[in-house]
């Protein structure tokens, strides 16, 4: 069909000319719905800006050089850390620093304390992150922008593979069928009844216990990638198989083996595309998630990162959330205290994760909306 | 097909999922190094913890170190495979699930090492039970009617409203939306009230109970069975706290105990409602478009007979599959919320042990327990959709 065809309101399928592409056809009908979807079109703007983000943050200075670490202390009005850090659980803290309480002490905090109400700290807006492990603070803006990159590429990364392993091997379990799907299924039945989660910080536990502090930088990313990988692609590989079982079924597939087909060629040409959308809507769900998971591990205590302060998304923000639980806690530790509560360190990292999820969210509602010929009516 | 004879079959399927999930944590377990898990097991000793040592009466040749060799043998690591995997499955069905570590965090937290790992868990795991079944009833009062609503408000307000409330469950990361909400009811409630197994809330107000309770005092963390109710006269026998109160007469405690899993649940419960929402606004979508239900409008039935009646009930065979399926989801949330408001259940157990020196017992001790969390649930799933939707079992 020609570019400038129009489109009928009512049935947007192009019925002029011979249809040479269905699948572009397809392709431009999902987008015509999607496009009068608002919320799938927000999505895919502010995606759109974090793509950009990341890009542009390339031409950022390098971290050593731009995310300056600040002293280890929050400062209070007087900059006296002492006053605020008088409660130091193990021993006296030396005049002057302050001690990062770890959010698991916080049992250790005596309970019956009334403080006053909380208010604005003298902080610049947006300036600092804490890193509780270091004591040391890095600058909240720069630490999302670097951190942009990173928290895509592991997402995309870690979703597509997953996605792959799951359509390659859904796919040929849901065509062959017999005791090959069957063997494939109960394996991913094993699988999914270890929750995801707990699999993956296993998985790291027994990686960094035999692999220990003898790997590379991108060596311990890519034990994250793999172990989340490992939980993964049980998902995709029964959507796949479930989607494969109806495709198989359809009539071109076995007009395609009637004029003899191989079984690789039906798979690669037929099958596999004609199963994709589930698995694309699955995985621009999943991609949303990872650095919700990631800054899980983080906040849990888990140290994942080759190098700390390590800038993603959802670690900046466990970091975040745990320094203002310290503070609190700390603060609710001395009687008479004035607290600050920077709401800035959680807000804007946990404003990035949010965003993030949500428009990954709201455009993949929207596609499957626009795919589904019943939800659209 | 009778019904008994679905369940039978059901529980049978457990039993090869079982031992896969066990088979797949015993693969893990082998590719820890031996000297880590004989660290995890039997703590350091002076002499060291390698292999070979250097010997009493010194010089330039190594001797073998007894600690590693009695851990070895102990342990069962110097038979094959496949014996040390029979062993070990042998082990885990009679609950022989080994001791925690004494070097590990669990220590600090106040669990002496060499405690039975099913000791712990018989312990920890009433309290996640308690807080799981709290946060599925929150689940199915509030994703099942604003589910259906949504659907017959399809894309008006209402609808939009629902979807992004259900979508910014899925993306607030459950840290901080635990972090923050706990933080408000503190300033809230002018302070903490009590920090012990729970958190300071408002809700004290609500149910016009004191802040603290005559008798209740913060229990430590402790080797013997944590008394949940204070005294330590009082008796725990089945370890959930509300049922123990209840078992001794302290109804006012148990009231407490509930009041405490308000906050929790609810957190564990906004994020999981987001999927299962949208679920049940599909389900219902696709139900209103049938024959039956034009029928059922043609003949004057009023619209909300045929919405309540006649639609919700239809789709709700969809929201019970959909439970079961994110029930592991649902299920990652409790180590943080767990850590967060310092509830003793075995996700925090869980977390303990993570952390670094790892206790590979209760590690994988937890998560087997998980694993079997999630495989009951699917189960009892299945047999409430096939209880729901008597084409299953016939099929």
């Amino acid at each position: 069909m020609g570019s400038n065809a129009p489109l009928d309101e009512k049935s947007p399928t192009p019925v002029a000319g011979p249809r040479r592409h269905p699948q572009l056809d397809q392709l431009k009908r999902t987008w015509y719905f999607l496009r009068k979807n608002t919320l799938a079109m927000v999505g895919l703007s502010i995606i759109l800006i974090f793509v950009v983000v990341a890009l542009a943050s390339f031409g950022y200075p390098a971290p050593g050089a731009k995310m300056t670490l600040y002293c280890g202390t929050y400062p209070t009005p007087a900059n006296n850390c002492a006053q605020v850090c008088t409660y130091a659980p193990p021993s006296p803290a030396p005049p002057g620093t302050c001690y990062a309480v770890s959010a698991l002490q916080k049992s250790l905090v005596p309970p019956t304390i009334s403080f006053s109400p909380l208010s604005l700290g003298p902080l610049p807006l947006g300036s600092l992150a804490p890193d509780p492990s270091t004591g040391l603070f890095y600058n909240i803006a720069d630490g999302l922008i670097k951190g942009a990159p990173w928290s895509l590429g592991i997402s995309v990364s870690i979703v597509g593979s997953g996605a792959l392993i799951g359509l390659l091997l859904g796919a040929i379990a849901g065509l062959k069928g017999g005791y090959f799907d069957e063997a494939v299924m109960r394996f991913t039945d094993i699988f999914l009844s270890i929750p995801g989660l707990l699999l993956v910080l296993v998985l790291l536990a027994v990686l960094s216990a035999s692999l220990g502090n003898s790997l590379s930088f991108l060596g311990r990313i890519a034990i994250l990638v793999g172990a989340f990988v490992v939980t993964w692609w049980p998902f995709y590989t029964r959507i796949v198989r479930g989607q494969v079982l109806v495709t198989r079924e359809q009539s071109y597939v076995e007009a395609a083996r009637a004029s003899g087909a191989s079984n690789s060629r039906l798979l690669l040409k037929h099958i596999i595309p004609n199963s994709m959308y589930p698995v694309f809507v699955q995985m621009s769900l999943d991609v949303g998630t990872v650095p919700l998971l990631l800054g899980v591990i983080i906040f849990l205590g888990f140290p994942i990162w080759p190098s700390s302060p390590f800038p993603e998304w959802g670690t900046i923000s466990a970091l975040s959330v745990q320094n203002i639980e310290n503070l609190v806690l700390v603060c609710a530790g001395v009687q008479g205290a004035t607290c600050y509560f920077p709401w800035w360190q959680i807000l804007f990292p946990g404003l990035t994760v949010f965003l993030f999820a949500i428009s990954v969210n709201f455009l993949s509602d929207g596609i499957r909306d626009a795919l589904d010929p019943r939800l659209r009516r | 097909m009778k019904m008994w004879i679905y369940i039978a079959r059901r529980v049978l399927l457990l039993v090869p999922v079982l031992l896969g999930v066990l088979t797949i944590t015993f693969i893990l377990i082998s590719a820890v190094p031996t000297q880590q898990r004989l660290v995890s097991a039997f703590g350091s000793p002076k002499s060291g913890t390698g292999q070979y040592i250097s010997c009493p009466g010194g010089g330039p040749v190594l001797c073998v170190n007894p600690w590693w060799t009695h851990g070895i043998h102990t342990l069962g690591l110097d038979q094959p495979v496949p014996v040390q995997w029979a062993k070990y499955m042998y082990n885990a069905f009679t609950l022989q699930w080994g001791y925690t570590s004494s070097s590990s965090y669990l220590v600090q937290a106040g669990i002496p090492g060499g405690t039975p790992i099913t000791q712990i868990l018989s312990w920890y795991l009433p309290y996640t039970l308690e807080l799981a079944a709290f946060s599925l009833f929150f689940i199915l009062i509030l994703a099942i009617p604003v589910g259906n609503r949504a659907a017959v408000y399809r894309n008006r307000p209402f609808d939009q409203g629902a979807r992004i409330l259900s979508f910014s469950g899925f993306a607030l990361p459950n840290f901080l939306l635990a972090s923050v909400a706990l933080l408000a009811f503190v300033v809230l409630s002018g302070g903490f009230v009590s920090i012990c197994g729970g958190h300071a809330s408002p809700l004290d107000l609500w149910f016009g109970l004191p802040p603290s309770l005559p008798g209740y005092a913060c229990p430590p963390y402790s080797g013997s069975p944590p008394h949940w109710i204070g005294s330590l006269q009082e008796t725990s026998p089945t370890h959930f706290i509300t049922i123990d109160a209840l078992i001794n007469g302290q109804p006012l405690i148990a009231l407490d105990s509930i009041r405490r899993l308000f906050l929790p649940a609810l957190t564990i419960a906004y994020a999981s409602v987001a999927g299962i929402l949208r679920f049940v606004r599909n389900s219902m979508l696709e139900v209103m478009n049938l024959d039956y239900i034009r029928t059922a409008r043609a003949k004057g039935v009023p619209e909300a007979v045929v919405i309540s009646k006649h639609a919700g009930r239809n789709s709700l065979n969809v929201t019970v599959t959909v439970l079961g399926l994110t029930f592991a989801f649902f299920i990652v949330g409790f180590p943080v919320t767990e850590l967060i408001f310092n509830l003793r259940g075995i996700g925090l157990l869980f977390t303990y042990s993570i952390l670094q020196p790892f206790d590979f017992g209760t590690i994988f001790g937890t998560t087997v327990v998980f694993s079997i969390i999630v495989v009951l649930a699917n189960i009892i799933v299945d047999i409430v959709y096939a209880y729901l939707d008597p084409r299953v079992r016939l099929g």
